[in-house]
């Protein structure tokens, strides 16, 4: 009875994922755009690095993209003249993931399944928050994802992945967030 | 009655309850006012803290534009039923989220105004920041209702009023027991003066109750009993011994005076045979051998009748005075005015020729030795007479009337009257006040007539001023009914 009711669940799951997928293959508007960007810079102010992510207290911190990037100027102006902790916030946008060095936040933007599993994999115990759009992401061990529902920005968080990170998300910025449980456990 | 008649033992309860009151009242109402500063502050810190909390708690609804968490979040109020309205703002100052759900938007400020909190109204009200590491995401505002702090300070009147209530009652029957300790030994020294001004016991001590102030004023009071007493006693001998020492005195003046007057009576008596004989053989030495001697032999002849009778005269008067101390007075009920008119038709006779007005008003029967009464008015009317004779109208006036106890008679003339200068003399023995040539008289008249007031137990007094007339007054003790 209860694996009837687990693969219901799972049926359920992928479902709203493709249909998640099926809405993010829509190309995004300004104002999604925006409200994500926000959205970047205010993670920043719910989640704590370790200590040691910070060569000094002063340090920037970095909010990085790889692969194209989807929020244009907006990024730019929402971390303007900003601060995480008394971190100036700065914006580097990688290429390759090779070029990812001293970075903390990084929104990963690669449509192909592969390519992101190896790179997140590349980033395991690195103390960056991942987040992105992809629908699998979570699955191959990334931390936020955007999905929109009910014409709303929202994000799912995977702890699990967070916390073997050694980074902490504020209970408050849990409460907002849709629980990934990843099946493993 | 007013408060200063009040007997001492009320005054103290009144004092008593007073102060007692007094102090209760200031005490439970600096309390009163210390409780509501105070709740007044906890209720504002209670506020803001829960204020605090709910902003950290919804910093990430706002960061995140989540208005159903945020109410969620303020739904989390619940728990404190005196918050009746809350909301968020966000950063540009719109309204976010509201709470309760049933209230509407137009319950809530437009936007946030300021910072922190204020009674307004009968609520309390304030803005809370909510902040993000430095950053400003928002306001939360919040209302609560003063319903827990009134309630409160009800609580608290109604537990004041029951401790005011119960200590007045407290302090009253405290006082009316204690109050006896101080009223009750002055209200006892006041009974014992009462007690000894109203039975003149002087012996009488006070009790001492103790040795505070009332112990050494009922010491000093009976001191001064003590002293009066000794007075009296002092006071009481003396005037036994001053009785004595002034019958001893009256006795002796009494025996000096009937000597005296048994003298000067033996003396007249004595005298008045040979002036007598001086004058009746002269009289007959002027009959027999008048004719023998020249003119100036009669005139020494004439001399000696004259004075010889003047003598007699003086005698006579003298012998009359002295006898009136002599004899006991025969009194019985006289009518005044049948003697009065008796005596004036009598001396006026021998002046028909004069022009007199004579006025008597209707006089008080008096109780008197009617002799000797009869000559007190023949004196004194012939007085008037006699010192009237230079006037060309003359006015007698007789009068009397019966005042406290005693009647007054009055006689007045308007003759050459007295200096009042000279008053102390009027009425001595030999005591003129005008010459022989002038009026004739011995000077014995109203001496006599003193003397027979006296015995009557009466009195004289005179008015007078010279050259307008005299007046003479004397009293008689009022008939007895």
């Amino acid at each position: 009875m209860k694996r009837f009711i687990k693969k219901i669940y799972f049926i359920c799951l992928a479902f709203i994922l493709i249909y998640g997928t099926a809405v993010k293959a829509q190309p995004p508007t300004a104002m999604e755009k925006q409200v994500k960007a926000v959205f970047l810079f205010n993670f920043t102010q719910f989640t704590e690095w370790p200590a040691n992510a910070f060569s000094s207290p002063e340090a920037p911190l970095v909010i990085g993209i790889l692969g194209d990037d989807p929020f244009g100027k907006y990024i730019d102006e929402v971390i303007a003249g900003e601060k995480a902790n008394n971190h100036p916030l700065v914006v580097k946008r990688y290429s390759s993931e090779e070029d990812i060095k001293n970075c903390h936040v990084l929104f990963i933007n690669i449509s192909e399944s592969n390519k992101q599993k190896q790179v997140l994999s590349g980033l395991k115990n690195e103390g960056i928050l991942t987040i992105s759009d992809q629908s699998t992401f979570l699955k191959q061990g990334g931390m936020i994802r955007f999905f929109t529902k009910d014409n709303k920005i929202q994000f799912q968080i995977n702890p699990d992945a967070v916390k073997s990170d050694n980074l902490i998300i504020s209970s408050k910025l849990l409460r907002l967030a849709s629980i990934y449980k990843s099946d493993k456990k | 009655m007013r408060f200063k008649d009040l007997p001492i033992q009320k005054k103290l309860m009144r004092y008593i309850l007073l102060i007692s009151g007094i102090v209760l009242l200031v005490t439970c109402g600096s309390y009163f006012v210390y409780e509501y500063f105070t709740f007044r502050e906890t209720t504002m810190q209670k506020l803001s803290t829960i204020g605090k909390v709910i902003a950290a708690n919804s910093t990430a609804a706002l960061a995140f534009d989540n208005s159903a968490d945020a109410e969620e979040i303020l739904l989390a109020l619940k728990t404190e039923p005196h918050i009746i309205a809350a909301s968020l703002y966000n950063e540009k100052g719109q309204l976010f989220s509201t709470y309760p759900a049933g209230l509407p938007a137009d319950k809530f400020p437009v936007r946030p105004t300021w910072d922190g909190y204020l009674f307004l109204h009968s609520n309390l009200e304030g803005f809370e920041p909510v902040i993000q590491g430095n950053k400003r995401l928002g306001t939360l505002y919040l209302r609560s209702d003063l319903k827990e702090m009134n309630e409160r300070l009800r609580l608290f009147g109604i537990i004041a009023t029951m401790v005011l209530a119960v200590s007045f009652l407290l302090a009253y029957s405290l006082s009316r027991i204690l109050q006896k300790k101080i009223s009750k030994p002055i209200l006892d020294l006041a009974s014992i003066a009462q007690m000894i001004s109203g039975h003149h016991d002087y012996s009488v001590r006070a009790t001492k109750s103790g040795n505070d102030e009332m112990g050494s004023l009922t010491d000093a009071f009976n001191q001064m009993l003590a002293q009066i007493d000794e007075q009296n006693k002092a006071l009481n001998a003396f005037n036994q011994n001053l009785e004595q020492m002034v019958q001893e005195r009256t006795l002796e003046l009494e025996t000096v005076n009937k000597e005296l007057e048994s003298f000067s009576y033996s003396i007249s008596h004595d005298l008045r045979a040979p002036v007598r004989a001086i004058h009746g053989y002269m009289n007959i030495f002027s009959e027999e051998y008048g004719r023998q001697v020249d003119e100036e032999g009669k005139r020494l002849i004439q001399m000696i009748l004259t004075n010889g009778y003047k003598m007699g005269r003086l005698i006579d008067d003298l012998l009359a005075f002295s006898k009136l101390g002599r004899k006991e007075l025969l009194k019985t009920k006289v009518s005044m005015h049948e003697i009065v008119s008796g005596c004036w038709n009598e001396l006026y006779k021998e002046e028909k020729d004069r022009n007199v007005e004579f006025m008597l008003k209707t006089l008080p029967e008096a109780y008197a030795e009617r002799s000797t009464i009869q000559q007190v008015w023949i004196n004194l009317i012939s007085n008037a007479l006699k010192y009237t004779k230079n006037k060309p109208v003359v006015v007698i006036e007789i009068s009397g009337e019966e005042k406290s106890g005693e009647i007054v008679y009055s006689i007045k003339d308007n003759g050459s009257g007295f200096d009042m200068e000279y008053y102390s003399k009027l009425f001595g023995v030999f005591q003129r006040l005008h010459s022989q040539e002038e009026f004739e008289g011995t000077g014995v008249g109203l001496a006599i007539v003193q003397r027979v007031l006296e015995k009557h137990g009466g009195k004289i007094w005179a008015e007078g001023k010279v050259d307008e007339g005299a007046v003479f007054y004397f009293s008689l003790p009022a008939i007895k009914q």
